[in-house]
């Protein structure tokens, strides 16, 4: 992916010493040519097309603020609820991810999503122990949030 | 015969096949105000492929770009022929270009021009004609 933006900032570049016109509109144009002939040599390279990640990396992020304002919503709900009624525990989620970077967005991913918190790592990084406040309905649901977000994670970093 | 090791051959063309193919991008545009245009455009985007058939083999090559280039060429004259045809359905002669001034954000001032058009009929066919004319006759033993 690196090789790919830095081929592309570098075709930009040459794109305005050839045109003689330091603006940035030159280097938008530049960039927008050097990505088409990216795109039509992409299978040249050993790795995806790198637009791709770039279209994870927002699509993660959007889903970033969407668990960010589900999970504040939740919390609300909670502290304006007259009675009490919940049930708190922790439980172990065993994850794929390997790098160190995927655990740490999972983990913190997963302490902003409704009703989770990431209390420890297992040494051998492959358990999340994470605090649910309301275990009894929340285990499943949050199962399936944990499944689209080491989906996401792993649409990056594959 | 033993197969030589060409890495240094093929790296830098991973970087200097770009550089030539931004370059043909280039000279395409310049063609109306500067020298350049749809030929030598085309014949230097097709000297960048052939740059990758001497680093490579054709079969890597037809991998990279799995394009039947006589569609190419095809592709290409129905641009050409498309823009002189596009005249007749105004009520002009064939061939009658027509040409406006466009205000895109952040581009600044451009001029569209059909010619644009035919020129990239005419890269399409130079591309097309000369990857035929090389790979036919490097396929043949």
């Amino acid at each position: 992916m690196a090789f790919q933006m830095l081929l592309n900032f570098f075709l930009a570049f040459l794109w305005m010493f050839l045109k003689t016109s330091f603006t940035p509109a030159a280097f938008v144009v530049g960039f927008f040519w050097g990505l088409v002939i990216l795109f039509i040599f992409r299978s040249y390279f050993p790795d995806r097309f790198y637009l791709h990640r770039v279209v994870a990396i927002i699509k993660l992020f959007l889903l970033f603020i969407k668990e960010l304002i589900l999970s504040n919503l939740n919390v609300l709900k909670h502290v304006l609820k007259p009675k009490m009624d919940i049930k708190p525990g922790i439980f172990a989620l065993p994850i794929d991810l390997q790098k160190d970077w995927e655990i740490m967005l999972l983990g913190n991913l997963i302490t902003l999503t409704p009703g989770t918190l990431t209390v420890d790592i297992s040494d051998d990084n492959k358990i999340l122990y994470i605090h649910a406040v309301n275990i009894d309905d929340v285990k499943e649901s949050v199962d399936s949030i944990k499944n689209t977000f080491e989906k996401a994670i792993m649409e990056v970093s594959r | 015969m033993m197969k030589t090791n060409n890495v240094i051959l093929e790296t830098a063309t991973k970087v200097i096949v770009f550089i030539i193919l931004l370059f043909s991008v280039y000279m395409f545009f310049a063609g109306h105000y500067e020298p350049g245009g749809g030929f030598i455009g085309g014949l230097m985007a097709s000297g960048a492929i052939v740059l990758l058939l001497i680093a490579y083999d054709i079969k890597t090559v037809t991998t990279i770009l799995p394009f039947d280039f006589k569609k190419v060429t095809a592709v290409g004259l129905l641009f050409a022929a498309g823009t002189a045809a596009g005249g007749l359905l105004f009520d002009k002669p064939m061939l009658t270009h027509w040409f406006t001034y466009v205000n895109p954000p952040l581009l600044g001032k451009m001029s569209l021009h059909t010619a644009v058009l035919f020129d990239i009929g005419v890269f399409l066919v130079v591309v097309g004609v000369t990857m035929t004319i090389i790979q036919t006759i490097g396929e043949s033993e």
